[in-house]
Order: C-alpha cells, then structure tokens, then sequence
C-alpha cells in the first residue's frame, strides 16, 4: 500500500499537466509568439500584425546598426560585471562576517535582506531625491560641508554609477541569505578539526567554507548575470528614456521603450529574443566558469 | 484511494485556477449582473486644474443617479495614450474616456470602437445639444464627431515675478519680440537664475511647438511638411536651431537633459528660474505647488501665487507674440462596447450629458475656451490670482492654433523629441532630425 501514487506513474501527470499546460500557455506560447512578432510588421501594442517586415529578418539587421542598443547592451555587460562583484561579492564578504559572529546574527539578515522586499519603483523614486539637483540629499549635505554650487549627479559624466549603485544595493541582501544558508550547511566538525590541527581563521575560510560554498556561489553568479540581463524598473524610474543623452539604455529599459513609447512593437519583440539568447549564453559561460564541484 | 482523490481535488484547483483568469470579460470593471457601473478615464488627475473639479462631479453625478464610477484617470502624458491604446486594442476599453481628438484617437476610430456623435443623436436628439458643432473637432479619420468638448487649453509662458524682480527684469507683455527675450534671459542669467524651466531630456514639447510655430504663421502651422526643403520644412529645421541656441546660451537649466520635469517645474516654482512654457493645465499646477497640502486648495498660499503670472510666448517671426497655441483638443467618447450594452448605454449617455452641461463646463473652463453656444458668466471672485490672470490674458489673444504635434505623433516624433538633447547638444543635427522624422511620417501616412 505503501505511497502507490509514486508507483503508478500515470497518476502524477494529474499534476504535471496542468503545471504545463500553465507553462504552455502563459510562458512557451508568448515566447513563441515573440518570435514570430520579430519578424512582423506592427505598429502599436495589442495590434495584429501588417504582414512581414521587408525583408523578414530587417529587425534583425537594424539592431546590427542601433547605437542605442549596442549602448544598452555595453551597459548590460557592466551592470553583470558589477553584480557579480557588487552584489554576489558583497554579499560573499556580509555572509562571512555575520556567520563568524556569535551574537545578532538574525539581525544583520534581517537588515542586509530587507531593501528586497521595498519595491523597486519605491527605491528609484527615494534615490531619486537622494540625488535630486536641487535640494538632492547628497547635495545638501556637500553644501553643509562647504562646497559651493549644485552637482548633477545624474548628468552623462555620473549616470551610469548613480544607476547601478541602488541597483547593488537591493540585491546584496538577496544573495547574502542565500550564501549564509549555505554557510549554515557546512559542518562544524570540519572547523573544530581544522582549529585543532592549528588552522588560523583565514586558512579556515580559504580551505574550508570558499571550497564548500562554490556550489552556492555558482548559483548566485548565474542569478546576477541573469538577473542584470532584465533590470528594468529601478533604472526606468531613475532614468526614463536612456536619459540623459542615451548613455543609461540598458537592454531591458530599450526593449520597453520601444514597445511602449515608439509603439516599435516587433523591433521590441527582436530585442527581447536577443536578451533571451543573451541569457542563455551568458549563463552558459558562467557555468563553464564556474563549474560545479563535487566534493 | 483518500490520497487519489485528494491529488484530484489538488490538480481540478489548479486547473480552475488556470482557467478562472481565461473567461470571457464582460466589462472593463463592472461585474456580471451590476448594470449600475461605468468605467471612465480621462486626464482630470495629477497636477491638472480640473482634477477636484473632476472628483466632486464624480461624486455628485453617482448620488444623483445611483450609477458607479469607476475611475481611472492619470495625468496625461505618454503614457496614458499608451494605456488607452492598448486598452482599446485588448478589448477592455473604457466605458467613457476624455482623450485627444487629434490623431492619437485614429486607431480607435479606425476599428470603430468609439460612438459618434451624430449616431448618438439618432437616439439621444438632445445629446451635446448645448455644444456649437462648428466648433466641435472632427475626426481625422473620417470627418466624423466624436468627442464632446469640455475645457479647452492654451499654451502661455508663467513668469515668476520674483525672479524677474531680482533680475531687474519687466514682466513681459503682449508685444514681446525675441531679441528682447534673448537680452532678458541674458540679464536673468547674470543675476545667477536660470531664465528657462524646461527638461529637455523629457518634456520638450511646449518649446518644440513655439520654436516651429514663432517661423510658421497661425494659418500654415498645422501643415506638417513633406521634407526639410519644403513647406514648412525649413521653418521646422530653423525652430531646432533657435532651441539649440539657446541651450547653448546656457538659458535653460544646468541638469536640463538629465532633469525630469517635475524637477525644473521645481526649479520655477522654487524661485530659481524665470520663465516656464506650459499648458493652461499649469494654472492648478502652481496653485497646487503654493498649498501647504496639495490636496486642499483651502491651504493655498496667496502671496507665494501672487508672485506668478502668465503672458505670451517671444515671437520669432511673422507670428504675434499674441498668437498662441491652443483650442478644444479633447474631449468625451462614449465606447462601442457601451453602446451596445443596453444596460450601460444610458449610464455613459447620461455620464458625458451630466459632465457637459453649460455650468459644469463653464466650471471646468475656467480661463480657456469652450464650445458652449451659450456661456454663462463666469464669476471671477471664485477665482485664484493666477486664473485671474490667465483670464486676462487670454483676452488680449489674438489667434488660437492647435499643436503640429498632435498630427505628427507616435513614432515620427521621437527624433526631435526624444533626440532633442542630440540636437541641442549637437550629436545629431537639426536637419538631419527632422528629416528622420517627416520620413516615418510619411512611412506612417502612406500605410
């Protein structure tokens, strides 16, 4: 009698196909249809199609040519250099600190974790004063400490840093819950023997817990390259329309301009199957990198 | 067998769940059986004059006929024409909208998901009977009318007299020329003020259209040209430059291409610039920006308003400074959908009848035009100082124009606006940037 439900395999797709059909529907079919939209002509958002574009794969040439979007994607290359250090690196350093700690270490998880669960429109928008021209945070105070005249902190020279700060900031915590979850797995019978064969702490952390957690870490790193690929929201709110002068386009920020405000619904289509392909081979990369170790 | 139907329950509500969001919408927002609601969005929200005016109509036309509203108005701008389009495209559209009758009402009415006014007569003879048709805009498309005018817009310049004042600098009038402009900004500079509240980077179209419009006339204006050689194609090219010039000048704000709007109309507000062309929208927008509370008109700040005024644009050209942008831009559809709907039809008839009577219209008028045949006076008293002045200085206007910029829409529009930090920055020039532009015109009109 004993758990016949796993024996008699046809019971499980009662559950398999819905989650599928779920999946079909909501993810496999858009994507699909996505495609198809790339190499169609049409005009605005909801809107059939006007036939095929002349020729088919025109999108496809054009984005060979965008400058924004080569902008975008050069961006895009900083945003996951700068999450893999910023956000996983960080998060790496934060999860050793706190897991070497005796006491508050609930606290600091709580802290380091809890810009995640603020909206990202709400972190633009507060970042957004920070960094106001007039009357900004961070002007204010260099004014209290004497210096005359306003920066712009979002001007072409500083954009790009003030874009990817909050960016860093939000996710740090994210990965730091991870890596602490894997810190908490590794058993403490490797550091009691290690302390008695006289390892310092360095030598525990060098030989011991990086060596453990670079299964986690792996993971981290795919997530951040992943995820910079469709940062969107925050960088939107903070700097609509590639402002200023375009150099702040990410790929996910371009593909929803021109869908949205240049009603380019098929260029925006190719720009999305060229973020997917982007994914997929960027996270193909990180996990040649990276590769999982058994141990 | 307890666990086989268990796990059958479990996958019969994920598959209900899955399909509970596939069935069929009978309504925007109203709910299957409630024949008593309406979905209506319109622009009467955010920083515009009307948006109390909008609520309290709201509010009082439920009571009196017991129907519900449901509200989405935003603030207008891209991206709400964007949502109504998409609406429109999607099938869940509105039951009655206050939107643009220009071209960014074509696609709509090309599929004929809206009413027009004529076939709601047929049916409703006293529908919009207030209104004087003339004055009504037709349809693009097809001639036709459609929307219901409520208040119409203009397009002035709001100076903040303190600025001015430390600047030693007149408050302009109605014989403004260009050169005098140029020598004031000059001064307002030197005095350490930016002469001109305006994001660039974001909102250029108030100085897009005065820039076209001061090398163009009130007749010719609304020609959109076939190229940068041609008709207007030079006066288009020449109004980029004078922008251009101006930037280069350093009169518009330091952060002016990386600056949202909100920002510079800060800038102005606050005392640090001078000058800020706008729509008549504005008004309640300065009102609102010297309250205490933005919500409460009672917490509004006399002397700080008293500090702004409004008059007209620099001209340029042939045109007045008196001839200014403005008219009956929107106003209120009624869907398709609706329509068909027997138990929605006499609500929206009613709604847009209620919202366009000679009072409520007058009300929402305010200091800019209506197409009332008969007005009733507007008692000034009720009046802040800057409607006040408005008033006044619509009564020395001598021509009221529409935008180019409703005509040339969508994708056409992205290279000068969108592209005018290119422009004034001189990445892209100006003649190369409204050639981009008249070519997806003429790409879009010719599909």
């Amino acid at each position: 009698m004993e758990s016949s439900i796993y024996k008699k395999k046809r019971n499980l797709l009662v559950f398999l196909v819905p989650a599928f059909l779920f999946m079909a529907v909501f993810l496999y079919y858009p994507f699909l249809k996505n495609i198809w939209n790339s190499f169609q002509n049409i005009s605005s958002l909801g809107a059939a199609g006007k036939g095929w574009n002349e020729p088919w794969y025109s999108n496809y040439v054009k984005m060979a040519g965008d400058k924004n979007l080569r902008t975008a994607l050069f961006n895009t290359l900083i945003m996951m250099a700068v999450t893999i250090v910023g956000q996983v690196g960080i998060a790496v350093v934060l999860a050793l600190m706190v897991d070497n700690i005796k006491r508050g270490g609930k606290f600091f998880r709580t802290v380091y974790f809890f810009p995640i669960v603020i909206s990202a429109t709400a972190l633009g928008l507060m970042f957004n004063l920070i960094f106001l021209y007039d009357k900004g945070m961070v002007n204010q105070f260099l004014e209290m400490l004497g210096k005359t005249g306003l920066t712009d902190w979002k001007d072409s020279a500083h954009a790009l840093i003030i874009m990817m700060i909050p960016v860093m900031w939000q996710y740090v915590g994210f990965y730091f819950v991870i890596l602490i979850t894997g810190l908490n797995n590794i058993p403490e019978d490797l550091y009691e023997v290690a302390a008695i064969d006289g390892a310092t702490r360095w030598q525990r952390v060098r030989y011991i817990t990086l060596p453990l957690l670079r299964n986690v870490i792996c993971t981290c790193v795919v997530l951040a390259v992943t995820g910079a690929l469709k940062v969107f929201d925050l960088p939107w709110v903070m700097f609509p329309k590639g402002m200023p002068l375009g150099k702040t386009w990410l790929t996910g920020t371009y593909m929803y301009y021109q869908a949205f405000n240049t009603k380019n619904v098929d260029y925006s289509s190719a720009i999305a199957v060229l973020i997917v392909v982007l994914g997929i081979v960027t996270s193909k990369i990180v996990n040649k990198v990276f590769k999982e170790a058994e141990y | 067998m307890k666990k086989r139907v268990v796990c059958v329950l479990l996958a019969g509500a994920m598959v209900c769940s899955l399909l509970a969001g596939c069935g069929k919408k009978t309504g925007s927002d109203s709910t299957a059986g409630d024949d008593k609601t309406l979905s209506v969005t319109t622009t009467f929200a955010g920083e515009d004059g009307n948006a109390q005016n909008y609520k309290d109509a709201v509010a009082a036309f439920e009571k009196q006929e017991g129907v519900k509203i449901n509200d989405s108005s935003a603030t207008s701008d891209e991206t709400f024409k964007a949502r109504v389009e998409t609406d429109f495209q999607a099938g869940s559209e509105p039951d009655v909208l206050f939107f643009f009758n220009g071209a960014d009402a074509n696609s709509f009415i090309e599929e004929g998901k809206v009413v027009s006014i004529d076939e709601i007569r047929e049916e409703y003879p006293d529908y919009a009977s207030n209104m004087n048709d003339d004055l009504i805009a037709p349809s693009l498309v097809d001639d036709k009318k459609y929307a219901v005018p409520v208040n119409g817009y203009w397009e002035g310049m709001f100076c903040n007299t303190e600025v001015l004042a430390a600047a030693n600098v007149e408050v302009p009038g109605a014989d403004y020329t260009w050169d005098q402009f140029l020598a004031d900004c000059e001064k307002i500079k030197a005095a350490g003020y930016s002469p001109i509240a305006a994001s660039l980077g974001e909102i250029p179209h108030y100085w897009w259209e005065y820039s076209i419009f001061n090398h163009t006339t009130p007749e010719t204006h609304l020609e959109i040209p076939t190229s940068v050689d041609e008709g207007n194609g030079p006066a288009w090219v020449a109004g980029m430059e004078d922008i251009k010039a101006l930037y280069e000048k350093g009169y518009f704000p330091e952060n002016t291409l990386s600056a949202k709007d909100d920002e510079t109309f800060a800038l102005f507000t606050g005392g640090k610039a001078a000058f800020l062309i706008d729509g008549s929208w504005k008004v309640g927008g300065i009102a609102a920006a010297c309250q205490s509370d933005a919500e409460d008109p009672s917490t509004l700040d006399k002397d700080k308003l008293d500090k702004f005024t409004v008059t007209y644009v620099p001209t340029n050209g042939e045109r007045k400074a008196t001839d200014l942008i403005g008219g009956l831009s929107m106003g209120y559809y009624i869907s398709k959908k609706a329509w068909d709907d027997d138990a929605k039809r006499d609500a929206a008839v009613k709604f847009v009848e209620y919202m366009t009577t000679d009072d409520m219209v007058a009300k929402f008028a305010q200091h800019t035009a209506s197409a009332l045949k008969a007005a009733p006076e507007v008692d000034e008293t009720q009046f802040n100082s800057l409607q006040v002045k408005a008033i006044d200085m619509m009564a020395g206007v001598t021509s009221l124009t529409g935008a180019a910029q409703d005509l040339f829409n969508g994708e056409c529009r992205i290279s000068t606006f969108d592209g005018m930090p290119q422009i004034v920055t001189g990445e892209v020039s100006a003649k190369d940037a409204v050639a981009e532009g008249l070519a997806t015109y003429a790409d879009q009109t010719a599909e």
